[in-house]
């Protein structure tokens, strides 16, 4: 037996957690994709508006909260499947942090939309992005040797959360920390990134 | 020169309202190995008030580009944009929100004016009534039809009795009825003092404009002079045809 290679050991992960990736990695890509939409649909519009006195960031307050608006609804959806077949340790919790992990995602669509104005190229970037996130942070038995900064990815700290309230019923408040700074840099981001693109020279209001 | 636009305080009579020098703008991508256009080289320009203006040249000459730039929603690379009172502008897209409808679009550009809630009212029904498209007040964007879409893109850029109306095309879709309503209250305008500028293809509306720009090789000439006599010459010819 000491002549055979060795093969790395292939845990199958259980139900439940795969359950729980399914669902996070499920709004992470809706939430994006719908913060993609969301700058780019109606970017020459929005331009012409500004043009004519209206407050760029007031425009982009209301964008955004239509965006969290929706995304707690494609979170109780989400957690309606969800609870299905899992019930969770603190219900409430753990529909906060999905929604949570739906926002981290809204807001980066939203940047990725304001960085790069085309829907198919946004779209791809944005499905690429949850996708690989998910995987790597997702603890998947696939990704052996995961190396530490995927601790950065968007997704890590929501789904460290998002675990923790399902199965423990607990939360650890660096993980919640590390979310609520994810998405304030995010919302800067998205800010001036909108602020840069809605800039016009010199407003038409005498 | 570096770019700069300014825009200052309130139209007088017989003022230029915008003034435009040596605009440059090039087209360019930061990509290796793409081509850069070169729109406009040291363009000059004035427009003044009561005057109706027409932005002419060929396609691809740089005709909405220099509006753009007049306009404020295009930077240039170099040169200056001096405009005088408020602007208002029609693209030659419109410009508008798909899901609103045709009242929740003059509320929401109206604020954007700073106009009142009343104002807006006023103005809603005034170009309603003046354009025909009363009955639609209640439609979204996206249930008009093309013609009338650009209707509502019109009376946007004239809601709010701008000093200054820019207009790319404005009647592209109208029926010839709403045509001859268009050329009407741009003359009703021009006579109360607002300096009209379009962008026109149309040989015959040149005898209604007061003064021709021809955007030519990236430069802006004034060919008033020249469309009229070759208005004059056309006029003779057609004279002698009928002799």
């Amino acid at each position: 037996m000491a002549g055979l290679p060795t093969m790395p050991t292939v845990e199958a992960i259980p139900i439940d957690l795969g359950r729980l990736l399914g669902a996070i990695f499920g709004i992470a890509i809706i939430a994006g994709l719908m913060g993609l939409t969301q700058m780019i649909s109606a970017r020459t519009a929005d331009r012409r508006l500004v043009q004519t006195g209206y407050p760029p960031r007031t425009l982009l307050a209301t964008r955004l909260a239509t965006l969290g608006g929706v995304t707690v609804v494609v979170a109780a959806v989400n957690y309606g499947v969800l609870w299905l077949t899992i019930s969770p340790e603190a219900p409430v919790l753990t529909f906060v942090f999905l929604v949570l992990a739906g926002l981290v995602y809204a807001f980066l669509g939203a940047l990725v939309g304001a960085l790069l104005p085309r829907l198919f190229e946004g779209s791809l970037v944005v499905v690429f992005l949850a996708m690989m996130d998910a995987f790597l942070s997702g603890d998947s038995p696939l990704a052996a040797d995961i190396p530490e900064f995927v601790e950065y990815f968007p997704l890590y700290h929501p789904k460290e959360l998002l675990q923790e309230a399902m199965f423990q019923g607990t939360y650890t408040t660096g993980n919640l920390g590390f979310v609520a700074g994810y998405l304030l840099v995010l919302l800067v981001l998205v800010t001036v990134v909108f602020g840069m693109t809605m800039r016009t020279s010199g407003g038409w209001s005498a | 020169m570096e770019a700069s636009t300014t825009t200052t305080g309130e139209a007088t009579s017989n003022k230029v309202l915008v003034r435009a020098n040596e605009i440059e703008k090039t087209y360019g991508s930061s990509f290796p190995f793409t081509r850069s256009v070169t729109v406009l080289t040291d363009a000059d320009l004035e427009i003044r008030t009561g005057e109706i203006v027409g932005i002419v040249g060929a396609n691809g000459s740089g005709k909405s580009t220099l509006m753009n730039i007049l306009v404020g929603v295009l930077e240039q690379d170099s040169g200056t944009v001096e405009r005088t009172g408020t602007v208002g502008w029609c693209p030659q897209e419109p410009l508008l929100y798909d899901r609103l409808t045709v009242g929740e679009t003059f509320r929401l550009f109206g604020s954007g004016y700073g106009m009142t809630a009343e104002e807006i009212d006023e103005a809603k029904h005034r170009l309603a009534s003046k354009l025909d498209f009363e009955q639609y007040l209640d439609y979204r964007i996206d249930q008009l039809s093309g013609g009338n879409r650009q209707k509502i893109n019109l009376s946007i850029a004239l809601m709010h009795n701008p000093d200054v109306l820019m207009l790319d095309e404005p009647y592209t879709g109208f029926d010839w009825e709403t045509y001859l309503t268009f050329w009407d209250l741009a003359e009703e305008l021009a006579a109360d003092g607002t300096a009209v500028t379009m962008i026109s293809h149309l040989i015959e509306e040149q005898s209604r404009l007061d003064r021709i720009y021809e955007v030519r090789d990236g430069q802006v000439y004034d060919v008033t002079d020249q469309e009229a006599e070759t208005d004059a010459t056309a006029s003779e010819r057609g004279e002698a045809t009928d002799e």
